[in-house]
């Protein structure tokens, strides 16, 4: 059985770089006991130890590869144009540190 | 208490395919930024990733000469994190099915000994982006983002800093030799991060292990080994539990510096990328690959040695991969001049390129005209002397080394019939050298060479010279 | 209203008789995109479209596209226009490049006339959650009634006749859904059949390029035009070659064998909607067709949310991880360190209910969780998908509803106590089953109560979209909803 509470919730969604409010947490959680115990029946469907878990619809082998070609660079306009802070023809942050 | 250590590596290599390993993004070094970049290296929303065929190749050569297994599908996980430098908010890799999977390498080390060092996986990953840190703010290019990398992970058999630095310079023999990256430590090009614990002898459990980064040279790769293996037995012994941490080599200090503790791991909540579809690599594709793989430095040296040179040669000429394909185009045209040649690369041509700061692929002087000068020198045309002012000639524009000869009037004359002539009418010029000869001064014969040379001002063959006089000589 | 509330047929024989050209037909959509009151549009693309138009003059009798206005969903990355997904972080982001299906389309002169709204990043399927707020069903002028989602703002065009053309997306159920609710066509065609280059992804194991129209045949045309290999961009998208859909449309169904599936059918809520299906089986059966009524595992089709709801959460926490302020989208200012950067953009940027299905995405992935959440969802997804192939290995086809209610009210109360919470469940996402399998499925109008219209949707084997369009074309020819519209009613 899963464990999980709000204080993991929100750890969780810091690790993803947003936070939420209380009320958000509360509600996720509700959201989560009713997944959680779905997905904890489902476990007990027929058949499942026998198959694989799949990840494109049906059989898409390929033996595609994309020939080493370069193509020439966007320009530094359509590179840059979204970013807030730009300097240099660089996107501009905070000092990184670590 | 003694103690081993317990040394895993695992080894980034950038290669120096044409485009980035799912886009095709420009691969340079050292450009301009932002100035090779496609909207995949820059994460815009909508772009797909599209698996580069040359990094493929790269990746079962290299797997190939480290003795692996070869997966023939080709399967892609997300490994998701946020850093500034991660412009998708993850890197595609291969988790779960990496392309080589337990293989080995074999290193000599100073004691002679051969170990065999085991390597559990490597696998095809991309570059993050470029940040260049400024006093208060950084700046991001994305030149380098998407840049293909295999990723080579030993396991850890590795047991002392030597071991180690010989295994990272076999690896880099590897992949520069088969062409698959510049392997520059020092630039990043190859970069390695060691995993280091201790544990008392005969102990089959292993120790808390430290992370060591920022390693740029293989020297440093022991220099770090040794300092940590010495750190960690002297905290061991007095009673000083080891810390999980990260640690870099402090190249000054020649020591390794603490980064940062490791708290709890990342998860790095790996699945299947879902926009690649799994590439069934053909039997023929592999095979293909590895059988127009470069030839590897181990290979080279057992046909430097056939060829004739020492093995100390056979490693000298090894140690620049520019270098000996100069040499491997010289053998291939004439295999007999393979010592000769190897004279000229480690003397005169080296000396000239070191004088003028120049790597061999600015020499001007090409193979085959080197041969045509060695074969001057081989056939008593041109003194040894001779031929090195004819060498300089030639590092201007590669002019056919016979041709400068003629224009500097250097030929010498090595027809014996004509020479004798010029002896025999110097011999007579001087009547008085016979009787000296005769009366057992051998000073006559150096005079009388000298007196020919003097005549024909240098041009004829010294040693047939002197071979003539003495025989006209004794012949009186 | 002179030209509006036609098919592409329709408007291709005016356009090339020249009654009409390309620019009378912009500037009278875009005189009635103004006049638009559902909250369809994102971004109007006024200048571009008349300048567009105005340089197509010589009409292209083969290309049935030429001229055709048509309207986008703004998950579809434009060239120098606005795309927003409707979500604030990326409330002012332009692209520099097209989508595949956008490039092609261009090239067929087709014009855009507007980028329309959706559930923010595709994730959602009610219409309401984009950040300009609730898109309106025009079949309904009080407002109450769910457009459906997340494809809102290009069905509700549609559906109001302004365009006979709406790209949408269908992650789970996206377009289909939406065309049940706008009596229209809504086709997904087979999973790799149309590039997704360009489409914002939401969980691309599921992710599909899906269009509104109409009438069948308008849809068979646009999927002749749009489909195809695109290796260079998606490398999913399928080397089958693109088959002549239009031209094989002959409604001849005779000896096809279509299943219902009672586990599904006794799902639904309103008997009109029950009576639509009886109704198709009959037309189906006059046409020479075989029906059968099979059964499918009840807990497998209740398994398709849960299942959908890890997998595509799952997916969609990592394909969303490049909105983080940094190189394009929401970013403040005045941060102090990266970590700011993001945070601020992320938790500005994204709704709370965004926010939530990160977290559960995000949680099914890590290590001590993926076996029991997104493998074991994975897993079951394979299985769904089994059985499913079982069904369709002896049967042509399988015709069900669309959804269990026909006015599905925007505030959530849809309940009585006659609809247990599995049932709602099966009958409200059993489409998703098309996602899983990557099986083509299409929905088209079968009814109408009291003004509001409900579909049912056909889904066939992979790549045999022919087969869908024929029978979908004899149920249209039929039931007679062909080319309805919201105002003009049936046309």
């Amino acid at each position: 059985m899963i464990k999980y509470d709000k204080a993991l919730l929100k750890k969780c969604a810091n690790n993803l770089l947003f936070d939420m409010s209380d009320e958000q947490y509360e509600l996720l959680l509700k959201e989560f006991d009713v997944l959680t115990k779905q997905m904890e029946v489902l476990g007990d469907i027929e058949g499942l130890d026998k198959v694989t878990p799949m990840t494109f619809p049906f059989s898409v082998v390929t033996s595609y590869l994309r020939e080493d070609i370069p193509e020439e660079s966007l320009s530094k306009e359509d590179i840059l144009r979204n970013a807030k802070d730009v300097q240099d023809g660089q996107i501009k942050l905070p000092k990184v540190v670590g | 208490m003694n103690f081993e250590a317990v040394i895993g590596i695992e080894i980034h290599v950038e290669m120096k395919t044409k485009s980035k390993m799912f886009s095709g993004g420009r691969i340079a070094f050292g450009e301009e930024p932002n100035s090779c970049v496609r909207p995949l290296d820059m994460a815009f929303p909508g772009t797909m990733p599209l698996v580069n065929k040359q990094a493929v190749i790269n990746a079962i050569r290299v797997s190939n000469a480290l003795h692996m297994s070869i997966d023939h599908e080709l399967w892609f996980d997300r490994k998701n994190y946020f850093y500034s430098d991660l412009p998708k908010g993850y890197q595609i890799t291969q988790q779960a099915r990496p392309i080589g999977s337990e293989g080995y390498v074999e290193i000599k080390l100073s004691d002679g000994r051969v170990k065999k060092i085991e390597i559990e996986r490597l696998h095809m990953e991309e570059d993050t982006c470029k940040q260049l840190h400024m006093a208060d703010y950084t700046l991001l290019d994305y030149n380098r983002a998407g840049t293909p990398l295999v990723e080579i992970v030993s396991k850890p058999n590795i047991r002392s800093g030597e071991e180690a630095m010989k295994y990272v310079e076999m690896i880099k023999s590897i992949v520069v030799f088969l062409d698959v990256s510049d392997g520059k430590m020092e630039e990043g090009s190859l970069r390695c991060d060691v995993n280091i614990s201790i544990r008392p002898y005969g102990s089959d459990k292993f120790g808390t292990k430290v992370e060591v980064k920022n390693l740029n040279s293989t020297a440093n790769v022991q220099r770090a080994i040794d300092f940590e293996v010495k750190r960690q037995t002297k905290m061991l012994l007095a009673g000083i539990p080891i810390e999980q941490e990260t640690r870099r080599f402090d190249e000054t200090k020649k020591e390794t510096v603490l980064m940062r503790k490791k708290t709890d791991s990342v998860d790095y909540k790996y699945f299947t990328e879902p926009n690649i579809a799994p590439i069934r690599l053909s039997d023929k594709f592999v095979e293909d690959a590895i059988k127009s793989s470069p030839e590897l430095a181990s290979e080279k040296y057992e046909r430097y040695i056939a060829l004739g040179l020492s093995e100390d040669e056979a490693n000298q000429m090894l140690q620049d991969k520019a270098s000996s394909e100069y040499f491997d185009k010289c053998v291939k045209e004439e295999p007999k001049k393979a010592k000769a040649c190897w004279n000229w690369l480690n003397g005169d041509i080296l000396a000239y390129l070191n004088k003028n700061a120049l790597s061999i692929n600015q020499l001007k002087v090409t193979p085959h005209n080197l041969l045509s000068l060695l074969d001057m020198i081989e056939k008593g045309t041109l003194s040894f002397n001779q031929a090195r002012s004819v060498f300089e000639k030639m590092t201007i524009d590669n002019k056919d080394a016979e041709k400068i000869a003629d224009e500097l009037g250097l030929k010498q004359n090595s027809d014996v019939d004509a020479i004798r002539q010029v002896v025999e009418e110097t011999i007579n010029e001087f009547p008085q050298s016979v009787i000296d000869f005769k009366n057992g001064k051998d000073r006559a014969v150096g005079f009388l060479v000298g007196q020919v040379m003097k005549k024909t001002r240098g041009k004829v063959n010294p040693q047939i010279t002197s071979k003539l006089v003495l025989e006209i000589l004794k012949s009186k | 209203m002179k030209y509006i509330n036609k098919t592409i047929e329709e408007l291709h024989d005016l356009l090339v008789a020249k009654v009409v050209t390309p620019l009378d037909l912009v500037k009278e959509a875009i005189e009635e995109l103004k006049k638009e009151e559902t909250n369809a549009i994102e971004t109007l693309c006024e200048k571009e479209a008349l300048e567009f138009a105005s340089t197509l003059v010589e009409p292209e009798v083969d290309n049935l596209l030429w001229g055709i206005p048509y309207v986008c969903k703004d998950n579809f990355s434009t060239k120098d226009i606005l795309t927003t997904a409707s979500s604030n972080i990326l409330h002012d982001y332009i692209p520099c490049f097209d989508a595949t299906v956008i490039k092609k389309l261009k090239e067929k002169k087709a014009v855009l006339l507007c980028k329309t709204t959706l559930d923010e990043l595709a994730m959602g399927g009610t219409g309401t959650t984009g950040h300009k707020g609730i898109t309106y069903n025009p079949y309904d002028p009080t407002h109450s009634y769910k457009m459906g989602g997340s494809s809102c703002g290009s069905a509700s065009l549609i559906a109001q006749g302004i365009s006979p053309l709406g790209l949408g997306s269908d992650t789970g159920d996206s377009v289909r859904k939406p065309a049940s609710y706008g009596a229209l066509v809504g086709l997904k065609p087979t999973w790799g059949r149309i590039s997704r280059f360009g489409l914002f992804p939401f969980a691309p194991s599921m992710d599909h390029v899906a269009y509104f129209t109409r009438s069948v045949k308008d849809s068979a045309i646009v999927l002749e035009n749009i489909a195809g290999e695109d290796l260079y961009f998606d490398a999913t998208s399928s080397t089958k070659p693109v088959d002549n859909y239009y031209s094989k449309i002959d409604g001849n169904i005779k000896g096809k064998k279509i299943a219902l599936i009672k586990e599904i059918n006794e799902c639904v809520k309103d008997q009109p909607i029950l009576d639509g299906i009886e109704k198709c089986k009959k037309i189906l059966e006059d046409k020479g067709a075989i029906v059968e009524v099979i059964s499918y595992p009840r807990n497998l089709l209740a398994a398709v949310y849960p299942v959908y709801m890890i997998i595509s959460c799952a997916e969609a926490t990592s394909n969303n991880a490049n909105l983080d302020g940094i190189k394009f989208g929401l970013r403040e200012g005045n941060e102090k360190s990266y970590q700011e950067v993001m945070m601020n953009a992320r938790t500005k940027g994204f709704c709370e209910l965004i926010r939530r299905r990160f977290v559960i995405g995000s949680y099914s992935l890590f290590k001590d969780n993926q076996e029991e959440l997104f493998i074991r969802a994975q897993k079951i997804r394979h299985l769904i998908v089994d059985k499913y192939n079982e069904v369709l290995s002896s049967f042509d086809a399988v015709l069900t509803p669309c959804g269990g209610i026909i006015r599905n009210p925007i505030d959530g109360k849809d309940d009585d106590a006659s609809r247990t919470e599995v049932d709602k469940m099966i009958i409200e996402n059993h489409m998703g089953i098309g996602n899983f399998g990557g099986f083509p499925s299409l929905s088209l109008p079968i009814g109408f109560d009291n003004g509001f219209p409900f579909g049912g949707n056909l889904t066939s084997k992979p790549f045999d979209e022919v087969t869908l369009f024929n029978i979908a074309y004899a149920l249209e020819n039929e039931l007679g909803y062909k080319n309805v519209t919201a105002k003009g009613g049936q046309n």
